[in-house]
This record gives C-alpha cells, structure tokens and sequence, in this order.
C-alpha cells in the first residue's frame, strides 16, 4: 500500500481533525492509509485542562427549593457556564488529539444536555469526561451510560418521572434522536418507554439513583413487546433494532463525507458494520474513513466547515493571535456555543451552518483573525510554511479558491486571500 | 458560466439532496406593499396587566397589590370593560381610529414555562413537544417573494427568531448604517456548483450581497430619508425608527422582527412592567405617526407576540411568574381595528400551577397573517383565522 502523499493527507486531516495543521499533514502524508487511520483511533488521550470548581447539585438543589433565592441558581449557571466554555474551548485550541475532540464533539451534539437547561456546570462538565472516554468505545455502553447520566436525566426531565406523573420527555428522544428516528415507532412506544424509565433520577449527592418505589410495574407493550420492562429492558430491544445503527451511520456521513443526503446502500452497509461489531465506534469509523466515498474526489470540498472548524481550526492552523476576549462568543453567535445547543436536536450542521446572517460574522471572523500589520519578516510571515503560493493554496484550499487570488504576492497576503475565499468554508 | 446557465444546472444539485432556492432571478428590488412588522415581548408578557379585564371581578381579588384600577386605566370603548396599561397611552388613540385590535388568550396547549423553549414554540410554531428546526415564516415567504425575505433589528445580539432558516433570505442588524459597515468585507462571488456545499455558500453569500447593496443603494446614499421618525426613545424606539427608515427608502423586506425586552417581572412588577411598556407604546406611536407621514400605515401590520404570559394571582414579590396565555395587539392602517378578538381566559378555571386555559392557539395569528396578509395558503389551517384584517 503507498503513502498518501500531501493531498490526500491534507483530506484525511481535515476531515478528522481541528484545522489543517502543516506538520501534521506532512507527517501523515508519509504514512500509508491503515496506518493514518490506526493512528487517528489510537487517540485515547483523557487529559484535560485543570478543571475548574463548580458548585455542587447539593448548593443548587438548596438554592432552588428557597422562594427567594432560586433566581441565583440560573445567576450561578451563567456564569459557570461561561466558564465550562471556556474549559472545552481551551482544549480543543490546545489538543494534541484533536480526531478524539472531533468524536467527543459528535457524541456531545448526539447527546445535547444544554447547561441553559440543567442550570448545573458539575453534570455537564463530568457528562464530557464521558463523551471523551467512550469517544470511540462501544455506543450500547454509551447510551446505557447517558440514560443515567445526571446532566441528561435533568435536560430530558428524566428526574421528574415517576409512575404517579410519567414525563415523555426523555422516552421520546431517545427514540427520535438517539435510537430509531421518527416513523419508526408510535406515540404508545413513548408512552410504554416513559413508564419503564419511571423511577430513574439524581440523588441528593448529585448521583444516578433508581427509585423503585416512584418505578411503574406494570405490563408494558414496546415496540410489539410485552412486560414489566424497567430502562435498561428499553434500551436493550433499541440496541436489537436495526435502524439505531443506521442513525449513527447517517449521522456519520454528514460528519465525514457529504452534506447531502446520505447514500441509502452506502448507510445500510456501515449500519451492518457496526452492529456485526457490537457497536464498537472504532470499527465504524474506520470503515468510514477507509470508504471509497470518503476517498471519493467528488466529495472533496463537500462539507461545510463548523464555526468550531473555521475558528478554532484556522487559530490551530495559521500563526494568527487568538483575540482578546477569546473565541467563545463567537462561537455562540454562529451556532455553535459548546454545552449550549439550541435544542434537544442539537446543531443541525451542514447547510445550516451558512445563513445570509452566519456569512457576516464568519468573514468578520476571518478578517480579524488575518488582519494586523502585513509584513514580510513579520511575526505571521516568519511562522508560515516557506513555500510557494500554489502549495500555500493545495495546503489551505480543498478546491480551487472561487475568487482570483494573486499567490505572487508575499506569503502573508496570499494566507489572507486564501482564508477569505469561499472554498476555505468548505472541507 | 453565467447566472443563466447556472440554474440549469441546478437541477443537477437537487439531485444531490440539496434543493437550492435560486435568488438571483429575484430582479429589481420591488417597495412591498403588505409589510409585517413583528414585535417581540422578550420575557413573557403579563397580558392581564396590559390589556386590563376590568369586567372580571377575579382580576382585582388575583392580582392584589399589583391590580391596575379603573381610575388609572385608559378604558377601551365598546370593549366589554377592558382598559389599557396607563403607560400604553401614546398608542390609545389608534383605538378609537380604529387601527388597533387586541386578541385574548393567545397560547398553546400543555404550554412550557422554559423562556428558551417556550420562545422556540412560538418562532418554529411547533407543538409543545415537538422540535421543529426552522422559524415559521420559512413555511410562507420563500414562495412568497424572491430575494429579501425579512430583517431582525437586535441590538447586541443575532437573533433570527421566526426569520431563521436556511431557505430563507434574512439578516440581522443593528441598523442599516452599522450593517453596511460589517457588510462592507463582502464581495460578489460567483456561483459554484461543484459540491451542494459550495453551492450554498455561494448562493447565501450572493444573496447577502445583494441585501448590503440594496440597502446601500437605499440608505446608505445621500438623499435618502433619514431620522424619519419624530421621538425616538427606548430600545424597540431606536429598532423602530431603523425599520420605518427601510420601509420609507423603499428596501424590499415584507418582514421586520423588533424586540421589547424587560417582561420577565417576577419581582416588584409594576414599575419594571410600567416602563417596558412604556418603550414600546412611545415606540409604536412614533414609528405609526411616521407610516402616516409617509404614506405606508395602509401597508404595515403590526404583530406582538411573547414567549408566554403570565400566573392569574400575584407572588410574594409582588411579582408575577411564567404563565400561559396572553393578550396580543395588532396595529395598522388595515387592521379591523377598536375590536377584542380571541376570548378572555377563565380566571376561575386554573390548572395545578395557577394558570389560565388559552382560548386562543397563536397559530391562528400566523394563519391569519399568511392568509390574509400574505394571499398565502399556510400549514396552520385547521387552528383557524382570526378576522382582525
């Protein structure tokens, strides 16, 4: 098997990491296929930047039950929520394993638990932990997990069903979104299901607990099966059925290959893989990255970089200065605020990515980022790959750029037109 | 490869899964002449304390210490005995001419008392259990018109509210000065079509073009009307002078998204809620006196909306928390004005968080408007209209 040579690891890197790195490509492009790839699911990586303290569930539960004081608890939960931003934000500027960010981000928009919602940084903050250590482990496990996840039990209402007022909340997502989609299932699954899950909640220590005196025991009927099912009895006939494999598998080809919409056979196919390997993520990611669809040229250029991506990938990339007030807020206002997602269904991506309004700040960004002083022994110029235009362009462009660029100029400049054109969105 | 050729070519990316909406065939920018002016209440506006049920002797006994009294209310003629909020007075007299019609009771059912999720009902106009990923005037107006589609005035924020969504054609400013200077980076590119990505980046970024440029060629020039309105004062005062300088210049947009913000009142409400309103009444009377000015108040609608209203009864703070339904105002030239539709809520009928039972489902509003405003067929048939134009 050959090399992959500077395009073809240029593709694999940005598809599978934050930004473009140059060393990065130049060291995969010397590495054949399966060994890049072995190494992308070698990322294992669970350190992480100091954590910071966080009040506990015990402090805002307190807070809560006290007429005149719960106004602090969403007071406390801005603020630390500020800082969990802050937290993810740094590691993914910083990560040396920036494919296993890429796997935490993709559960984390799988399993959405805004901290708007739950108002508690500590559950969202250690629901990451778990995102990251299961990244590319086996997803039964993970949706077992998440199901007692106390950050998901508080954003899905799973904390206030009880036999006496089942809550549908977190019974219909996990069929929805989590599992089978829409069409796959009827209102009575959700209702059958919001009984089985009845007694799961978070205790005064801020810990799942299974409450069996608020569980409903009584024969339930899910998805053509009859009896006293408890939650883990749900998840486990959701794990038997073959579409959940399939929604991971959809979901992977708007991450990894194409915005539009997936191949059926192509879904069908990577769905099989998965489920004949017990649902290990590893197994299918790497069918995923060694497919000829991902390999495919008209694929190149046919994803839409994330506000993560572009942001954080270009300060990752190029030698420019992360600005002032950080990259949070921007994140947030192109879509894409770590921990605070819009809803339940997470960020949409793709497309939805670029409205008329996203493309104002997107380019704001770019500008200000390779804005400054133009230079030729400057600070930027001196950190650049020295090489020629047209290689700064194969390096930062999937595609032809779509606006003229003069790459005679000096190295600065021609950086600068690249990151402005519009193929630089793009992956 | 022209603009011509291009969209032979699009059918080709349909193909591929994605349906681009081509706007480019849009033309001239054409004035509109069925203009919707949408205000939003940010924080869930107390309706019993604005329009006032006087006739309902509960209102007085639920509301205590916070109750506005029929000496310090504006009546309402021929309205059963309701009254308006003291501090709606600017906009009183559009009663009488007719031009201001309130609904009652305006909601959902099984309504979410979260302000995030509860506002996501009311912009995708989605069930309450339902998660709908696009703003509801994405299901009117790409049909509708070509080109602009609608713009959000948000100081400090980038809010689309119910004008998101990728096939939509809108933006979000401060004002029209501030977003031709961010605007100012954008150039025109050609259309790609080498991936449905490309494809839609280009399209987007050729319709923002042709939004700075429009505007620019509107206002940003000199001999364009500006500071058209005779008292600005507030937060929606300034949002409202931005749109009445658009709508004046002759910008294309049939849409404009304003907002209100201080209704969360849980504690203390009666100045807090005295003063929102305040804003917003001074507002609208500026920018409707300017639509008369001008000519256009025949062509303005003007819609309030809130996430939720608010509790019957009165908190210990002298407060009220999230509620249910709400009372909404409709303004304008054409509106079947100096009437209550909608049905005041049952104030004797509670559920277990002490909240009133909508009779109104805000829907109806949005059919109302896509019927008939807009000469739209809509997917909220079955909620009904109501005939407020």
């Amino acid at each position: 098997m050959s090399v992959l040579g500077f395009t073809e690891a240029r593709h694999l890197v940005s598809r599978t990491g934050i930004g473009e790195e140059w060393d990065v490509i130049n060291r995969t492009s010397k590495l054949t296929l399966d060994q890049a790839v072995t190494q992308l699911l070698k990322q294992k990586n669970q350190r992480v930047p100091a954590i910071p303290r966080f009040s506990s569930w015990k402090k805002m539960d307190l807070l809560r039950k006290n007429h005149s004081r719960k106004m602090m608890v969403r007071r406390i939960a801005k603020v630390e929520g500020k800082t969990l931003q802050t937290w993810w934000v740094k590691h993914l500027l910083t990560t040396k394993t920036p494919f296993l960010e890429r796997m935490t981000l993709f559960w984390h928009n799988h399993f959405p638990s805004s901290v708007l919602k739950t108002n508690q940084a500590s559950f969202l903050q250690k629901q990451n932990l778990l995102f990251r250590q299961r990244a590319l482990g086996n997803y039964g496990v993970l949706l077992r997990e998440v199901a007692k996840d106390p950050a998901m039990l508080l954003y899905l209402d799973g904390h206030t069903n009880t036999k006496e007022s089942p809550n549908e909340n977190f019974a219909r997502e996990i069929l929805e979104l989590f599992t089978l989609g829409r069409g796959h299932y009827k209102h009575a699954d959700i209702v059958a299901a919001a009984k089985a899950f009845t007694g799961w909640g978070v205790n005064s220590q801020g810990k799942f607990v299974n409450n069996i005196t608020q569980h409903d025991n009584s024969i339930k009927t899910f998805l053509g099966q009859r009896g006293n099912f408890s939650g883990d009895h749900i998840i486990n006939i959701l794990l038997k059925h073959p579409r959940t494999a399939e929604v991971i598998a959809e979901k992977m080809w708007a991450e990894f290959i194409n915005i539009s919409r997936p191949n059926p056979r192509t879904v069908k196919r990577w769905a099989k893989i998965f489920r004949d390997s017990n649902y290990n993520t590893a197994t299918l990611v790497r069918a995923v990255l060694t497919s000829k669809e991902f390999w495919d040229k008209r694929n190149r250029g046919a994803l839409i970089k994330s506000p993560i991506q572009l942001a954080i990938g270009t300060l990752r990339t190029l030698p420019y200065k992360l600005p002032r007030h950080g990259i949070e807020h921007r994140l947030n206002i192109l879509g894409q605020g770590v921990f605070k997602h819009p809803s339940v269904k997470g960020w949409a991506g793709g497309a939805d990515w670029v409205s008329t309004q996203s493309i104002l700040i997107r380019t704001a960004l770019m500008q200000d980022l390779s804005g400054g002083r133009f230079s030729p022994n400057g600070r930027v110029a001196n950190r650049l790959p020295n090489v020629s235009g047209e290689h700064l362009q194969q390096w930062l462009l999937p595609t032809k750029p779509l606006t003229h660029i003069d790459l005679t100029r000096d190295k600065q400049r021609v950086v600068r037109d690249l990151v402005l054109d519009p193929a630089y969105q793009v992956c | 490869m022209d603009r011509r050729d291009f969209i032979k070519y699009s059918s080709l990316i349909s193909a591929a899964g994605i349906l681009p909406e081509w706007a480019f065939a849009a033309g001239r920018p054409q004035r509109q002449d069925k203009i919707l002016v949408l205000v939003e209440l940010k924080g869930g506006n107390d309706g019993f304390n604005t329009l006032v049920p006087h006739h309902d002797p509960l209102y007085e006994i639920y509301r205590k210490n916070i109750a506005l009294l029929p000496r310090q209310t504006i009546p309402l003629r021929n309205s059963g005995g309701r009254a308006l909020a003291p501090s709606l007075k600017a906009i009183a007299p559009l009663w009488n001419n007719r031009q201001m019609a309130w609904i009652e009771g305006v909601g959902y059912p099984d309504t979410v008392l979260s302000h995030f999720r509860s506002i996501d009902i009311w912009d995708t106009a989605s069930n309450a259990n339902e998660v709908l990923d696009n703003g509801w005037l994405s299901r009117l107006l790409p049909k509708y018109k070509k080109g602009l589609h609608g713009i959000a005035i948000n100081p400090g924020q980038v809010d689309l509210g119910p004008l998101d969504g990728s096939s939509l054609n809108s933006v979000t400013m401060q004002n029209p000065l501030t977003f031709l200077r961010q605007a100012r980076y954008i150039e025109d590119v050609e259309l790609s079509r080498q991936t449905a990505a490309l494809a839609h980046i280009t399209n987007k970024q050729h319709q923002l073009y042709d939004v700075s440029k429009q505007i620019n060629e509107r206002i940003g020039k000199r001999g364009a009307a500006r500071n058209v309105m005779r008292h600005v004062r507030g937060e929606v005062g300034h949002s409202l002078e931005s749109v009445a300088e658009m709508i004046i210049n002759g910008v294309d947009s049939p849409v404009y998204k304003v907002t209100q913000s201080g209704f969360d009142t849980h504690a203390n409400q009666l100045g807090a809620h005295n003063n929102a309103l305040f804003q917003l009444s001074e507002g609208l009377a500026s920018f409707a006196e300017a639509m008369k000015r001008f000519k256009m108040w025949d062509n303005v609608l003007i819609v309030t909306y809130s996430e939720f209203g608010r509790r019957a009864k009165v908190n210990k703070s002298a407060g009220t928390d999230h509620g249910t339904a709400s009372a909404h105002m409709v303004l304008g030239g054409k509106v079947r004005g100096g009437r209550i539709y909608g049905k005041h809520p049952d104030l004797s009928k509670l559920d277990e968080n002490g909240n009133v039972r909508h009779t109104t489902d805000f829907r109806s509003i949005y059919a109302t408007i896509g019927k008939k405003w807009l000469g739209q067929s809509t997917p909220w048939n079955k909620f009904g209209t109501i005939p407020f134009i």
